[in-house]
């Protein structure tokens, strides 16, 4: 009688092991889920489920992809906690972020613990230089700022005014601003730094009249980058706007007063036939009917299908999915086919890519030029 | 024409923090109760006055009933969030904690219901108009200058003319003495709430139709209401309404000198002068223990 319990326990053990063994591969996702910049993660987190869905869906891993998310707000402080949780509690060797002052101080964490983490949203330009665990699915912002410089230049807007978050992304911003204008013959006729928690704008805008600019660059976020181009518009600022793949979410492009402003993004040709981008393309326009995908939609896609390819390579070696061994496999593969077209990383971990400008039209980006990737 | 339309902005700006401030230091120095929530009823009133301008019910009514969610707001937290806290010897320290939570909830709240994204109401009272070269008003900043004017002329009158009035200056002075005149501290102290958080309205409003909304608005609301509070003296409506449009007229016109990120600061290196020079605010009372 003894005897069979033990049995009995003995097989319930084993049901149970089989049951961990049988856990789904994890990976974490940085992203704001509250405060400010909240909008953003819903927007990162509609490509990363749905890249979820279609990795499942296929079967591309042995045991099925899940994201485990945690909320950064946007800010360092609560990014760094939560790095620690899916680092040292979760254990998972690859963590999707965003934004770049988050990046970088997640960034050492990846580091010290060989744990991939991707960025597809914050765009600083240190943010290549992070060491071999820190990789980029985005342009990062001085390839930007590269191709708008020109841009706004050709068009006759050769006097630029500054409006920047004081952060690093905003002095990145600004001292590539400093280091291309002149070369096209243009100026930078005014800078000036907000605090990330600034709203009223009034008095900027009547620096930014007083500066005589005929182009105005802002250099901002979420909720802020809208409450400073509604306020110049209020405000009697007429020129013309520019700025990064910052303003490329959705609540940018139906604001009424960011109408006609520029900015740039990585070019990504959604018509593409490559089985990859096709499925993308229908699936997101049947879960998001009547919407475009973002560039930051794609990214976070790509970097969640980029880890799937990565893990499939490990796999298939047999060795244990873990950020030395992702990063081993993403040296020996090289070229990668995500949505938009096969890609590559530079030396640094960023990805190459090329560059796009478009104008706000009736609530949505127009694409007007590609700049060939550098 | 620079240091004119900062001067003008600066009303503007001045004008909203001391509506606002007003109703915070109203709360503050009658119940002793550290209402942090304060901004929270701001950010209630603005998303209800949104959600009724998207409903196409019109401004006038928006603003009634941005009214009615600030005061019954204000009423409520009195009632089922601060009372039953002090009526089991909550100490100050509880009661602040407490509101914040509740801060932190509404803004959540909010997030959920109207979505955490920036929200805007399409009006032409925000466009600015170029009154002479270089210097643009929009009528928003009449209507801002307008509404400190009759706000704070109604709030003097109610408080020297109503027996309520009266009660809640008394409040502020002796809780005990409210009760020996037969009167009930509870209902003095939801009358200071209602009325504090009636005082909100106007900047809600008018950063709803200027700046646009998000709902993490309350906590910027909160700080600046402390610090015209603390400036103009704990107690003093007179001396939070000079110090809310001290500290705007600071914020606007430091950008003469120096970068816009530096404008925050400024009001805090005003805050920080007056508690070294004049601890009890410019126009407070020193108080002996």
């Amino acid at each position: 009688m003894v005897k069979g319990k033990i049995w009995v326990a003995v097989a319930a053990l084993g049901l149970v092991a089989g049951a961990a063994q049988a856990k789904d591969l994890e990976i974490g996702a940085l992203f704001p889920m509250s405060g400010p910049n909240a909008v953003y993660g819903e927007v990162f987190r509609s490509g990363t489920d749905l890249a979820v869905a279609h990795i499942n869906a296929t079967h591309m891993l042995k045991e099925p992809l899940k994201i485990l998310y945690e909320d950064s707000q946007a800010l360092p402080q609560p990014a760094v906690v939560a790095m620690t949780k899916l680092v040292d509690v979760e254990q998972v060797p690859y963590v999707l972020t965003a934004f770049t002052g988050v990046s970088k101080a997640i960034s050492t964490l990846a580091q010290r613990n060989q744990v991939i983490a991707v960025n597809g949203g914050g765009v600083g330009p240190d943010l290549a230089k992070l060491g071999p665990y820190f990789w980029n699915v985005i342009p990062l912002v001085n390839f930007e700022v590269h191709g708008m410089v020109p841009y706004l230049a050709e068009h006759g807007m050769k006097k630029v005014a500054l409006i920047y978050v004081d952060d690093p992304l905003g002095q990145s911003i600004l001292d590539e601003l400093k280091a291309t204008l002149p070369g096209v013959g243009g100026k930078l006729v005014a800078e000036m730094s907000v605090p990330s928690s600034a709203q009223n704008f009034a008095a900027v805008a009547a620096k930014v009249r007083a500066s005589g600019a005929n182009a105005v660059y802002i250099a901002s976020y979420g909720a802020q980058q809208l409450q400073i181009a509604k306020q110049l518009r209020d405000n009697g600022v007429k020129a013309q706007f520019a700025s990064y793949s910052g303003f490329s979410v959705p609540d940018a492009l139906k604001l009424p007063e960011a109408q006609g402003l520029l900015y740039t993004t990585q070019a990504v040709n959604l018509k593409a036939d490559d089985p990859v981008t096709k499925l993308f393309a229908e699936d997101y326009a049947k879960a998001y009917p009547g919407k475009t995908p973002s560039a930051y939609v794609v990214n976070y896609y790509n970097a969640v299908l980029l880890y799937a390819q990565l893990a499939q390579g490990v796999e298939k070696a047999g060795k244990p999915i873990t950020g030395p061994n992702l990063l081993a496999e993403r040296k020996a593969m090289k070229r990668f086919d995500l949505v938009g077209g096969t890609v590559s990383f530079a030396a640094n971990g960023t990805l190459v890519a090329p560059m796009q400008i478009s104008k706000i039209e009736g609530g949505k980006g127009v694409p007007l030029e590609v700049i060939k990737a550098e | 024409m620079l240091w004119l339309q900062l001067t003008i902005t600066g009303l503007q700006t001045g004008a909203l923090y001391a509506l606002t401030a007003v109703g915070f230091s109203l709360i503050f120095g009658t119940t002793r109760v550290f209402h942090f929530a304060h901004g929270a009823a701001f950010v209630l009133a603005a998303y209800v006055f949104y959600w009724a301008d998207q409903a196409g019910l019109g401004i006038a009514v928006g603003v009634i009933l941005a009214a009615l969610a600030a005061m019954a707001f204000g009423v409520a937290m009195d009632r089922i969030v601060y009372a039953p806290i002090q009526r089991h010897e909550g100490s100050f320290f509880t009661v602040f904690v407490a509101s914040f939570g509740v801060g932190i909830a509404v803004q959540n709240i909010v997030g959920m219901v109207f979505g955490r994204s920036f929200v805007t109401i399409n009006t032409p009272l925000s466009n600015s108009v170029e009154l002479m070269s270089g210097v643009y008003v929009a009528p928003l900043t009449w209507i801002a200058i307008f509404c400190v004017a009759v706000f704070f002329g109604a709030l003097q009158l109610f408080l020297r003319r109503t027996h309520t009035g009266v009660a809640l200056r008394a409040l502020a002075d002796s809780p005990e003495l409210i009760r020996v005149f037969g009167l009930d501290p509870r209902r003095i102290s939801a009358a200071a709430f209602a009325l504090g958080s009636l005082l909100v309205v106007p900047g809600a409003v008018i950063t709803a139709l200027g700046s646009g909304l998000n709902p993490a608005l309350g906590s910027h609301v909160m700080l600046i209401s402390l610090a015209a509070t603390i400036v103009g003296g704990i107690g003093s409506i007179n001396g939070v309404l000079v110090a809310g449009f001290v500290l705007g007229l600071a914020e606007n016109l430091s950008q003469i000198f120096v970068q816009s990120q530096w404008s925050e600061a400024v009001t805090f290196a005003i805050l920080f002068l007056v508690i070294l020079l004049k601890p009890a605010g410019l126009f407070g009372r020193i108080q002996a223990r």
